[in-house]
């Protein structure tokens, strides 16, 4: 076990040393960082202005969008530097060697994949956390805008939504609410952590192996969006086959409205078709898992 | 005591090529042993399969005692091993690399480390980075990795390839002190036939996918080889010469300043000197010479060949 612990800190160390995979967490992240700047600088100007408070109304918007825009960045974005990552743990260890110095040493196959892919999964989370922690400071920002310690003032109420005009205490995005969102956004890109490994263990080059598994990807995406809408009218065979593209879980968890409903309070990740969806991606993320595992038990390390 | 390695009737296809055949050897403990053979002889495929890293063959594999593959953690454990060049991660240093690779077998004080790092010569470099290394200091980085966790058994693939000869010098020295202070068994890969001549005690030759012959150095040479200068009156020279190429054996012949050096098959000796004395020649002296394991390695090599098969 604790030779295990130390692999997956190796793995991460090798990560984390990755010029490529500091690409990610800065490209991921620039958005919410940007936004809180802005915001900053926003109500600086307004200050000095003289415009006094912002209206809250706008500022709620602003926040809104930042979270919907992150999570649908990170669900458009992220496959693209995952598979670059993936590739550098598998297809690039491949060619430069270091797989097979591992394998030198008295590991077993599984407990090298496994290794990686929690090591990846850290990285994901870290990547994930980074960007909830800049969106929060956003929050933190426009509770100090709003110039009140958590509860509306009168003089806005008029302004909110009508979802919010209450007289409950202030709460933009509920912590709650941003942690699902973060959640999702994990679990999401868990699966297709599952199909790039798959296919970096057929490849020594990570542009190669991320090059066509996101062609796949595509691909498979493609064909569900055409068999689902278009093919399924001429025959319902191609609608039973679209249920088979595991691509169309990230379509339902990432849809606009789920995200609204979590950001407005009115759905949680643990029930109704959020949940179903996650438990159908969970099961993706295990078959990919054991697929990989068996693939790799019996791959020939030749370089 | 239990082999160090124990290799039966491995056999190894790749696509349609069978590049292993009823392979077998043993490596019997406490030796430096050699593993030769031609480019493309098996070698490190052999190395590869023993380590785990080609998982499909046939054939029956044993080292320190432990079942291949069914053991092959409780093996590894006991084995330190580097096949083909070391490949440690560039941007690390060697302290970096050896404390991330090394740990995977058991915790390493810091001691050990930088231990290794002195005995194979490399303290200057204890924190260059790896991808700034000579060829000759990843080799030892290499063996320094391979004993870091004190290894009954260092399994080493070419450890020499791409050193200068005072490199070659060093590396010899290194693994005759870990042999004799760390009490570790060594079996090695090589092509360089004179240096496993002065490093090894025991030699493993395969040709094409089968073993040749195996057996200690000194054993192989008295039995496979025989070494003589036959001196003579300068004008017997070229006589004797054609009389011994006539003569339909497989000897080679190279001129000495007062005669001829014949090497031979051993037991051939006494009718060759037989049929120089029937034809006249005047046979002054007989001298026995030492075999060199490169003259037996060629021979068996290309008898192997001949046969098409396991000599």
């Amino acid at each position: 076990m604790k030779r295990m612990l130390f692999l997956v800190l190796f793995e991460l160390k090798k990560i984390l040393n990755r010029k490529k995979a500091l690409l990610f967490l800065v490209a991921l992240n620039v958005i919410p960082l940007v936004a809180s700047l802005a915001l900053l600088v926003a109500y600086v100007k307004f200050k000095s202005f003289g415009f006094g408070e912002v209206q809250f109304s706008v500022l709620y918007e602003i926040v809104q969008g930042l979270f919907k825009g992150h999570v649908k960045l990170f669900s458009f974005i992220a496959p693209f530097f995952l598979a670059l990552v993936v590739g550098d743990s598998f297809s690039t260890e491949f060619s430069r060697g270091y797989m097979k110095m591992l394998l030198l040493t008295p590991i077993n196959r599984w407990q090298v994949i496994t290794a990686k892919t929690v090591a990846i999964m850290i990285f994901l989370l870290l990547a994930v956390f980074i960007g909830g922690m800049f969106l929060q400071a956003d929050l933190l920002l426009a509770r100090t805008m709003t110039q009140n310690s958590g509860v509306i003032p009168d003089s806005l109420m008029q302004e909110l939504p009508d979802q919010l005009n209450t007289s409950k205490p202030l709460n933009l995005v509920s912590t709650s609410s941003a942690l699902q969102l973060l959640a999702m956004t994990f679990f999401g890109n868990l699966m297709l952590i599952g199909f790039f490994i798959v296919f970096s263990l057929f490849f020594e080059s990570a542009i190669l192996m991320s090059f066509t598994s996101l062609s796949v990807l595509m691909g498979i995406h493609t064909f569900y969006l055409i068999a689902s809408n278009l093919l399924s009218k001429m025959d319902p065979w191609y609608d039973t086959l679209a249920k088979w593209c595991f691509s169309r879980h990230l379509d339902d968890l990432f849809a606009i409205k789920s995200i609204e409903n979590i950001l407005e309070g009115k759905a949680n990740i643990f029930a109704g078709e959020i949940f179903s969806t996650l438990l159908s991606i969970s099961a993706w993320t295990v078959a990919f898992y054991l697929l990989a595992t068996l693939i790799f038990s019996r791959r020939q390390i030749l370089h | 005591m239990t082999a160090a390695i124990k290799v039966t009737d491995l056999n190894k296809l790749f696509g349609r090529k069978q590049v292993l055949r009823a392979l077998h050897f043993t490596i019997p403990p406490d030796t430096i042993a050699g593993f030769l053979g031609p480019n493309g002889a098996g070698k490190t495929t052999t190395l590869r399969i023993l380590m785990g890293l080609i998982p499909s063959y046939k054939g029956n594999l044993e080292m320190l005692g432990c079942s291949i593959p069914s053991q092959r953690v409780k093996a590894l454990e006991q084995i330190g091993a580097v096949v083909e060049n070391p490949t440690f991660i560039e941007t690390m240093s060697a302290y970096e690399n050896l404390y991330w690779f090394g740990s995977l077998y058991k915790p390493l004080p810091d001691a050990r480390i930088h231990e290794v790092i002195d005995m194979v010569g490399l303290k200057e470099a204890t924190n260059q980075r790896f991808g700034t290394f000579s060829t000759g200091m990843k080799q030892r980085l290499g063996v320094a990795f391979g004993i870091l966790h004190k290894p009954r058994l260092l399994i080493l693939d070419e450890p020499t390839s791409g050193m200068d000869p005072a490199g070659r010098v060093h590396m010899r020295e290194i693994l005759r002190r870990i042999h004799r202070e760390e009490k570790t068994s060594i079996f090695l890969s090589s092509h360089l036939l004179d240096e496993v001549q002065r490093l090894c005690n025991y030699v493993v030759i395969i040709d094409k996918g089968f073993t040749v012959s195996e057996g200690y150095v000194a054993d192989l040479l008295a039995t496979h080889q025989e070494k003589w200068e036959i001196r003579m009156p300068d004008e017997e020279f070229e006589r004797a010469r054609s009389l011994v190429a006539g003569l339909g054996l497989q000897i080679t012949i190279e001129n000495a300043p007062r005669g001829l050096v014949l090497t031979m098959n051993a037991g051939l000796s006494g009718q060759v000197n037989q049929e120089l004395v029937k034809a006249g020649i005047k046979v002054n002296a007989l001298i026995p010479h030492e075999a060199s394991l490169e003259e037996t390695f060629i021979r068996l090599t290309s008898d192997a060949g001949d046969k098409g098969g396991n000599a």
